[in-house]
């Protein structure tokens, strides 16, 4: 079965490359600027934390998240960040903040909470399953199929 | 809304359906190289066509010449005439390198298109000198295999679903056949290739599904991230109205009327969406499902269930839905174009369902 590991596309001319992909999601970032973005509303949200003001903090974190390739960086804060959030919450309130949260926010909490699964070492992944749960029943499979579709990752 | 008519036609998955003019005759592929006709009034096969030797992947009927396009994985497509007697298949020149994914005929019937994984989309049409098909390829700027194509009502313009997460509007005029069409909303000058439109919507995700609207003037495309979008091309900026939904991906949609949207997929149910005002949202489903919730189980019943199965609980594995798995594909099926009262599914489960509509 060898010859299934040849990549042919790699001798086609008009083959597709990763550059025509992203081109979108890139177009007009700057990465410098993405991070230095990334940092202040880190301490935007870490401060309102301080004030207890969880569920606006919650909001903040899920806006405008750094998207497109060699963020690698801006990325794990921006994934720090959310957790830390995310952390903050009793198990009980969890259901009623994810029901206040718009559809795209939603989804992005998502693709966050499987960010978070991928590393166990790193973030608690019973505080990430219980949100998962909760996240489901109010956005159903469909927010799941579009973390797994999106080339917008946050990984 | 009556219960839909349900015809099991087998176990393995129905990749394409199709209903001649009259209704009498269905065209099917179950998953395999050979096409079936069967007659609507007994549901026996009537004919095999079977010069195809690999999976069938899209079947179409032209209502009016009655004549059959088919095109598989093995690359190739036929028309299929019928003589009195039997069915006898014209080769089509595809000129792919690629399965072809997607056939469908032209409104007027004097051309199709075939989509392919070879990135081009073949518009074939009749050389009388050699009597055989010859296709020209549409082919900029598509970047993957084509899933779906849809007509606009021209005969002229035709859309086109692509794995690349675009939906795009292309012009397939052909010199000789066409005539110079009148201006639509989605340009004037319309030569061969004439890209007069590409959308995506932001989370991207191949693309499934496209269809315009009755009147031509709007597109919807369907993708794999559970969402339906509906396109109003305006000059410079188009809106693309985004409608996420909460359950899986839709495979395919059409518009019943000019303010409706039916769409279906991997959840196993049609769906209607609406127009309402400037907006559009997921109205309802179109199966209302036939279980009965549970009334509390009675003692009487557990001992059934135990004594009948063995188990003590009720483990039905059948989903609350007329299909049992994906629907691969939706068709109008009565009423007029921007009228239908009935449509057609076909699905993974080897059902052919007929839906009232109203």
């Amino acid at each position: 079965m060898s010859f299934r590991r040849i990549d042919i596309d790699a001798y086609d001319e008009d083959r597709v490359t990763e550059d025509e992909l992203y081109a979108d999601i890139e177009a007009g970032s700057n990465p410098q600027e993405i991070e230095a973005a990334v940092q202040s509303r880190g301490t935007e949200v870490r401060n309102l934390l301080q004030r207890g003001n969880e569920r606006q903090a919650l909001s903040l974190s899920l806006q405008d998240p750094p998207y497109g390739r060699n963020l690698d960086t801006a990325k794990s804060n921006n994934t720090q960040t959310v957790m830390d959030v995310l952390q903050r919450f009793r198990a009980a309130d969890i259901g009623d903040v994810v029901k206040a949260l718009s559809k795209d926010e939603q989804d992005v909490l998502m693709k966050y909470i499987y960010a978070g699964l991928a590393k166990p070492e790193l973030f608690n992944p019973a505080v990430l399953l219980g949100w998962h749960e909760k996240l489901v029943e109010v956005a159903g499979p469909g927010s799941i199929v579009r973390v797994m579709t999106d080339r917008r990752t946050v990984v | 809304m009556p219960a839909p008519q349900v015809h099991q036609i087998g176990f393995s998955p129905i990749t394409a359906h199709s209903f001649n003019g009259d209704r009498s005759e269905v065209i099917l592929c179950q998953n395999t190289s050979d096409v079936q006709i069967y007659d609507t009034r007994n549901w026996t096969v009537k004919a095999t066509l079977a010069d195809h030797d690999k999976v069938v992947t899209s079947i179409d009927v032209a209502p009016n010449s009655n004549r059959i396009v088919t095109c598989s994985q093995d690359r190739n497509a036929y028309v299929w005439n019928y003589d009195g007697q039997q069915w006898k298949p014209t080769l089509v020149l595809l000129r792919i390198n690629r399965a072809a994914t997607y056939v469908r005929w032209s409104p007027n019937e004097d051309k199709f298109a075939v989509a392919s994984g070879a990135r081009v989309i073949s518009i074939c049409y009749f050389e009388e000198d050699n009597d055989w098909w010859v296709s020209k390829h549409l082919k900029k700027p598509i970047r993957s295999t084509v899933l779906s194509l849809d007509w606009h009502p021209n005969n002229v313009l035709l859309a086109a679903g692509s794995a690349d997460t675009k939906a795009r509007v292309f012009s397939a005029f052909i010199k000789g056949v066409d005539a110079k069409p009148q201006p639509t909303v989605w340009g004037d000058k319309l030569p061969f290739n004439t890209v007069c439109g590409e959308f995506a919507n932001s989370a991207g995700g191949w693309v499934h599904s496209v269809a315009f609207s009755p009147s031509g003037d709007a597109l919807a495309f369907t993708s794999h991230d559970s969402s339906v979008n509906i396109v109003y091309p305006v000059e410079g900026q188009s809106v693309v109205l985004n409608v996420n939904t909460s359950g899986l991906p839709f495979m395919t949609l059409f518009w019943p009327t000019e303010e409706q949207i039916v769409a279906a997929g991997h959840d196993c149910v049609p769906f209607l969406f609406s127009r309402k005002g400037d907006q559009w949202a997921l109205d309802r489903s179109l199966d209302e499902g036939n279980k009965k919730a549970t009334a509390g189980s009675s003692v009487f019943a557990k001992f059934k269930q135990m004594d009948l199965r063995g188990q003590d609980e009720d483990k039905d594995t059948n989903l609350n839905s007329v299909h049992q798995n994906t629907i691969t594909e939706l068709r109008p099926y009565s009423g007029q174009r921007g009228a239908t009262t009935e449509f057609s599914t076909s699905g993974v489960d080897g059902k052919i369902c007929i839906w009232h509509f109203s």
